[in-house]
């Protein structure tokens, strides 16, 4: 990869530079973590991805460490640490390809008091939403998510240098990464609504997805400033970067699409409400190569609008709930452009999400039910889990997809031949 | 020597006076003494903890966590940061609160997996600290406005208070009973009855040592009669006074642990 990795490589490299510089001072070896699973994802409907009966046979084994330095010098004194975090797979989904997938490599430190900084490979996260995310422009696998996979991999990882400030007023984070795209579905393992093929599409699939050229002009920024208001949390956000998904099309007969400039205003505020937790967040996508709305390839400009409620009855029972509302600016200019036999999108869209966790047993058996519903593209998406410790190290999951959708070209109604039921089992050491 | 005998007399009367005082405590004194010897010992303190939770079938799961515990007014206000050790699928995990006496507590729980600081939802205070039997208000303490005292005995060792809910919603037991040591007030026995007056559930203080000049209780068990299983909680490394913020108990530390205080 080109400069950008590269410089944040250097990072890695400073701080193993500084590790040696670090002197004899350290001496116990860190302990390592993690688990090995197996997962079995049948499919309950067929389809033209690679595999009828399953999208989902693998072996996971994750190992993870933190070294705290320790002894006397800087990095023990700013209370360093090097974090890792790595999974080591065994994919019979394509015929027991072996891979390696680096999570998390960073140096955690504080330099200053009022400083914290992370450099490297690192999962980020921010927002209100569950499941839903407006602000958080950070990468996503909806592979993975699809599929069944534990939660932690619908975060993907990013090479980037966090900086957070903590001055007395508020607090402020500043984070540069590399360009790191979603990992979308594309047809091997799940299908989707492929609009080069006018229809839901697998293996046949052609789509060219096209990148941002790793160069310092691509990197991307995400600002968040926070503070708390009593019991609430009030946030609000930045970012420059680009679209995570390819939405927008670089070359038509060359079926190629692109990640869209895209830079995202926002603000979010959280706290306690109606015996519950309330949130709301706002967002407003500005689409900087097509600021008219009126260039037919590429999507238009956007606000987003959610809120959110959850509540504990108690008993180990909890229930949230979340209404997320979508408008395209412009959409006048945007209907104008379309040519006759374009696919055309709606100016809104309603999602309504609802969720219930309950815990059993000491809360060794954990049910749960998330649902999206989307009343204005007639689609949705159930994921129900149960999941049972049966001690400190062993685990087993049940769980299902069930996208489902009126219409082949809306979010969830795409992914219809997809259902899945999979079973996850899980030993922690 | 006359004097001497006469201000001897006078100490010893006074010391009898005071004797008659402590004797005199009445039931609110009592109960408030023992919330403070039990959960508000020193400005802050930091301890290891290690719950053993049995099922009823004796099964055993282990819970290791640091708590980080910070006063803000004696009786009232605190701020807890609980650090996961083990076991390994929640180890790094952070749950902190924010105790509050007049409304319900902020929780917040963050998943390292995720970089995801979550909000939890708070007013059920009755439910399980993570999966014990042990609920969240025996970890942080229950208000005491939350119940009605009645001081219904007293012997050489203990008082023996017995305390009703003002408020029964939420509330799994009727009413329940208190065991408190009259020489250091830290409660060494509760015992929780249903409607039915059935016995269903109890704490006890198994061990209780001095450090740094308080009587601290470093080994407690809670037992479930209704559906069986027990949880023994042994507290180590223990130490107040040294001098925690209030800046700790904020996001900032919960997406990276403070290195000087967790390990």
């Amino acid at each position: 990869m080109g400069q950008i990795t590269a410089q944040i490589r250097i990072f890695v490299l400073t701080g193993m530079v500084l590790t040696v510089l670090g002197g004899p001072g350290y001496a116990s070896m860190p302990d390592i973590g993690g688990f090995f699973e197996f997962d079995f994802g049948a499919k309950v409907s067929d389809d033209n991805t690679k595999k009828d009966s399953y999208n989902l046979l693998e072996q996971r084994l994750q190992l993870k460490s933190s070294y705290y330095f320790e002894g006397e010098n800087y990095l023990s004194d700013k209370g360093a640490s090097l974090n890792f975090k790595g999974d080591f797979t065994v994919d019979e989904y394509f015929d027991g390809k072996t891979g390696f997938d680096l999570r998390e490599m960073n140096l955690s430190l504080t330099p200053f008091d009022f400083m914290d900084m992370k450099a490297g490979r690192q999962i980020l996260t921010w927002g209100t939403g569950d499941y839903l995310f407006i602000n958080d422009m950070f990468p996503k696998d909806y592979r993975s998510f699809f599929i069944g996979r534990d939660d932690e991999y619908l975060k993907k990882p990013s090479d980037a240098l966090k900086m957070s400030f903590y001055p007395s007023l508020g607090n402020v984070d500043l984070v540069i990464a590399a360009f790191e795209p979603n990992t979308t579905v594309k047809g091997d393992r799940l299908s989707f609504y492929d609009s080069f093929q006018g229809g839901i599409a697998g293996i046949n699939s052609d789509r060219d997805l096209y990148e941002p050229a790793p160069r310092l002009s691509n990197n991307e920024y995400a600002l968040r400033y926070y503070r708390g208001l009593g019991s609430n949390e009030l946030a609000v956000y930045y970012f420059n970067g680009f679209d995570k998904n390819p939405t927008s099309y670089r070359n038509e007969a060359a079926r190629r699409l692109f990640y869209r400039r895209l830079d995202v205003y926002g603000f979010s505020l959280r706290g306690p409400f109606a015996d519950g937790i309330g949130n709301v967040e706002f967002g407003y996508y500005n689409s900087r190569q097509d600021s008219d709305g009126d260039n037919r390839l590429i999507e238009n400009s956007m606000i987003k609008v959610m809120g959110g409620y959850t509540k504990d009855f108690g008993n180990d029972l909890k229930a949230g709930t979340q209404y997320l509302y979508e408008q395209r600016l412009d959409y006048d200019n945007y209907l104008s452009s379309l040519l006759p036999a374009d696919l055309i999108f709606d100016e809104s869209r309603h999602l309504l999400t609802q969720s219930v966790v309950k815990l059993f047993a000491n809360q060794t058996v954990r049910v749960s039910l998330f649902n999206f519903y989307s009343p204005s593209d007639d689609d949705g998406y159930v994921r129900p889990a149960v999941s049972y410790d049966l001690n400190d190290q062993w685990k087993i999951t049940l769980g299902g997809n069930f996208p489902w959708g009126e219409d082949d070209q809306t979010e969830f109604g795409q992914m219809k031949k997809n259902k899945n039921v999979y079973i996850r089992i899980r030993y922690s050491f | 020597m006359k004097t001497k005998i006469i201000i001897l007399i006078v100490f010893m009367m006074f010391g009898c006076l005071n004797v008659a005082f402590a004797e005199e405590l009445n039931v609110e004194q009592i109960v408030e003494k023992a919330n403070i010897a039990a959960y508000y010992r020193g400005a802050d303190g930091i301890s290891d903890v290690t719950m053993s939770i049995k099922d009823s079938q004796g099964r055993e799961r282990i819970r290791e966590f640091r708590i980080l515990r910070l006063t803000l007014e004696d009786g009232g206000k605190q701020k807890f940061y609980v650090y996961f050790k083990k076991p390994a699928d929640v180890s790094k995990m952070v749950f902190m609160v924010w105790k509050h006496l007049e409304s319900d507590d902020d929780r917040w729980l963050y998943l390292p997996a995720l970089d995801l600081v979550r909000r939890v939802a708070a007013s059920d205070k009755r439910s399980s600290f993570v999966g014990s039997h042990f609920v969240y208000e025996d970890v942080s303490g229950r208000g005491i406005e939350a119940d009605t005292h009645e001081l219904i005995g007293t012997d050489e060792k203990y008082y023996k208070i017995k305390n009703i809910p003002k408020e029964e919603k939420g509330i799994e037991f009727e009413y329940y009973f208190v065991w408190i040591d009259k020489t250091n007030f830290i409660p060494m026995k509760a015992q929780y009855y249903n409607n039915a007056d059935e016995l269903i559930r109890t704490i006890e203080a198994l061990e209780v040592e001095e450090i740094d000049g308080y009587s601290t209780t470093i080994k407690s068990v809670a037992i479930d009669l209704e559906r069986g299983g027990q949880t023994t909680m042994d507290f180590t490394n223990i130490r107040y006074g040294v001098g925690l913020t209030e800046a700790l108990f904020t996001e900032r530390y919960l997406r990276k642990a403070p290195v000087k205080w967790v390990k």
